[in-house]
C-alpha cells in the first residue's frame, strides 16, 4: 500500500513538472532557447489564478483567464526578448532570460508583497477514495489536469495539419518556410501553449499548496530545466518520461532517504547519476 | 515560363553563380550540368529563392519574383526538391507529404497525396514511417512527392540519382518523365549524363558559376565542348 500511495504521489508531482517542463522543452526545440524565465510565467500564472478565484469565487474561470493572461505574456516575451536575439550565440538568449526571470521575481514582490497570498477559501479540499486508495482532490485536479493537458497537446501535435506545420518547423524551419508554413506564427504559438501550460501548473500548484509566493518559480525553474536535460533535449515524449520519473524517484527518496537529503537534492543527485552514464539524457534523440 | 536573366548570387562575398541567362519554356526538361561547385545548385537554391540574388531577374510566367519569399515562389508554382532531400526525419512520409502541400488549401491535400502514390506507389506501405528510417530511394520518391505535392507547374529537381540503386534511379526517371509528359516544367541538376541526357529536352553546361555552353539534349551528346566541361575529356 506505501509503494502505490508512493508511485501516486510521485505522479502527482511529477505531473506538474511534466506539464512545466513540456512547455520548456517545446521553446528550446523550436528556437535552441533555454527558457529560464519560463518559471517566472509559472509564478504569474499561480497569482493570476488566486486574485480571480479572491475576486470572483470561481476557480476555472480563474484558471482559464490565467492561462489566456500569461499565454499573451509568453508571445510578448517572445517578441520583445528573444526575437531581437535570435540570430546571436544562444547564450545572450540565456542571459536574457535569467535577467527577465530576477525581474519578474522582484516584479512579483514588489507588486503583491513578499510573504505570498493565499485563497480565501481553500479549494479542492475534498478526499476522493477510490477502491482502498485515497488521494486528496487538488492531487487529483493536478494528475487529471496534465493528463488532459497533455493529451491535447499531443493530439494538436500529432492530428492537426498545424501540428505537423509545427514539428515540420522544429526540425528544418527553412525548409518548413519554403513549402508555404509561416514559421512566425509557429513560434508565437508556440509561446502562447507554452506558456499557457505554464500558467495551467502554476495554477494547480497554488490550490495544491494554497500558496503563491514570488519566489515559487525558483526550484520548477532549475527542476524543469534538468528534466528536459534527462529527457534529451527537445524531445517532448522523454521530457514526460523524465518529470514523471523524477517525481517517482523524489517520492521514494524522501521516504528512505529523507533523513540525510533534501528533497530537491534527491533530485538532483538523481540527475548528476544519469548524467555520468549517459551524458546525452536518458531519451536523447540525437539532435542536441 | 522561367526565364533567368544576368542572375548572379553566392553565399555571403562567395560568388557561386555569375551574369547566368537562361530560361525554361512550359513543358520541358531543362538540364543543368557541370562539375563539382559548377553553381548548379546554387541556381536551382536561387531561383526557388533559398539563395540571396546579388544581381539579375528571375521571371516566372511572366511576373518578377527575384524578390519573392521561397513562400511566394511556391504558392505560385515553382517547387523544389533540393540536393540531400532535406526531408523531415522525425516527420513519417504523411506527414512530410502534408507539409508539401500546406501552401494549397487543406481540402486537396487528400487528392494531391493519391496523385503522389500513383506515382510511387511503393510510398503506400510507407506513409507512417518516419522518412529518416527510409531507404535513399524512399527518401527521393518522397522527395519528389513533397514537391509535387504543392501543384506546381516548375519542378527544380537537384541529384535525382546521387547515392540511389540503379533500380530506385529508374523508379524516379520514369516518374519525372511521366510528369514532364502530364505537362510539367523541370529543370534539373544530375551527376549521370547518360540519365540526364536521355530525358532532358535542352542542357546548359556551367563552369565556374558562368555559363560554358547551351543547346538541345541531342547536339550535347558527343560535344567536345560539353563533355571537357562536365567529363573532363571522357567520351559521352
Amino acid at each position: 500500500m506505501l509503494h502505490v500511495e508512493l508511485v501516486l504521489q510521485g505522479l502527482v508531482n511529477g505531473s506538474m513538472y511534466a506539464v512545466i517542463a513540456v512547455g520548456l522543452t517545446l521553446v528550446y526545440g523550436l528556437l535552441r532557447i533555454l527558457h529560464v524565465a519560463h518559471a517566472g510565467l509559472f509564478t504569474l500564472g499561480a497569482y493570476i489564478t488566486v486574485l480571480i478565484t479572491n475576486a470572483t469565487g470561481s476557480l476555472p474561470l480563474a484558471v482559464a483567464v490565467s492561462a489566456v493572461t500569461v499565454g499573451v505574456a509568453g508571445m510578448l516575451v517572445y517578441r520583445l526578448l528573444y526575437e531581437p536575439l535570435l540570430d546571436r550565440p544562444p547564450y545572450v538568449a540565456l542571459i536574457a532570460s535569467i535577467g527577465l526571470f530576477i525581474c519578474m521575481e522582484e516584479g512579483y514582490r514588489i507588486v503583491f508583497g513578499p510573504y505570498g497570498n493565499s485563497f480565501d477559501t481553500m479549494q479542492l479540499t475534498e478526499r476522493i477514495n477510490i477502491g482502498p486508495i485515497g488521494m486528496a482532490a487538488a492531487d487529483a485536479a493536478m494528475l487529471v489536469g496534465a493528463v488532459v493537458l497533455l493529451t491535447g497537446l499531443g493530439l494538436l501535435m500529432k492530428r492537426t495539419r498545424f501540428g505537423v506545420a509545427w514539428r515540420a518547423t522544429v526540425t528544418d524551419p527553412a525548409m518548413a518556410r519554403a513549402f508555404g508554413i509561416d514559421t512566425v506564427k509557429v513560434r508565437y504559438v508556440n509561446f502562447f501553449i507554452a506558456s499557457a501550460l505554464a500558467a495551467a501548473a502554476g495554477a494547480l500548484v497554488a490550490v495544491l499548496n494554497n500558496l503563491v509566493e514570488p519566489t515559487m518559480g525558483s526550484v520548477p525553474s532549475y527542476k524543469s530545466l534538468a528534466i528536459i536535460v534527462l529527457g534529451g533535449l527537445g524531445n517532448v515524449g522523454g521530457t514526460l518520461a523524465a518529470a514523471l520519473l523524477l517525481g517517482v524517484i523524489e517520492a521514494y527518496g524522501t521516504i528512505y532517504a529523507g533523513s540525510f537529503l533534501d528533497r530537491d537534492a534527491i533530485a538532483f543527485v538523481f540527475l548528476i547519476a544519469v548524467l555520468m552514464v549517459r551524458p546525452q539524457g536518458l531519451f536523447a534523440t540525437g539532435r542536441p | 515560363m522561367l526565364a533567368v536573366d544576368g542572375l548572379t548570387c553566392g553565399y555571403g562575398r562567395v560568388l557561386a553563380v555569375r551574369d547566368l541567362s537562361f530560361e525554361a519554356r512550359p513543358g520541358e526538361a531543362l538540364a543543368i550540368l557541370g562539375p563539382n561547385g559548377a553553381g548548379k545548385s546554387s541556381t536551382l537554391m536561387a531561383v526557388a529563392g533559398q539563395v540571396a540574388v546579388s544581381a539579375g531577374t528571375i521571371r516566372f510566367d511572366g511576373e518578377d519574383v527575384t524578390t519573392l519569399s521561397p513562400m511566394a515562389r511556391c504558392a505560385r508554382g515553382i517547387a523544389l526538391a533540393p540536393e540531400g532531400r532535406r526531408l523531415f526525419r522525425d516527420l513519417t512520409v504523411r506527414e512530410n507529404l502534408i507539409v508539401g502541400g500546406y501552401v494549397r488549401p487543406a481540402r486537396d491535400t487528400h487528392a494531391a497525396m493519391e496523385r503522389v502514390l500513383d506515382l510511387f506507389p511503393r510510398l503506400k506501405e510507407r506513409l507512417d514511417n518516419l522518412a529518416g528510417s527510409l531507404s535513399g530511394g524512399e527518401q527521393q520518391m518522397t522527395a519528389i512527392g513533397r514537391a509535387m505535392m504543392a501543384a506546381p507547374r516548375l519542378l527544380l529537381i537537384d541529384e535525382v540519382s546521387l547515392g540511389l540503386m540503379p533500380k530506385n534511379v529508374d523508379i524516379c526517371y520514369e516518374a519525372l518523365d511521366a510528369l514532364r509528359r502530364a505537362g510539367l516544367t523541370i529543370v534539373l541538376v544530375e551527376q549521370s549524363l547518360e540519365r540526364v541526357l536521355a530525358m532532358a529536352d535542352r542542357v546548359i553546361v556551367l563552369e565556374s558559376g558562368r555559363l560554358a555552353w547551351a543547346g538541345t539534349a541531342a547536339e550535347a551528346r558527343g560535344n567536345p565542348e560539353v563533355v571537357r566541361a562536365y567529363m573532363g575529356g571522357a567520351a559521352v
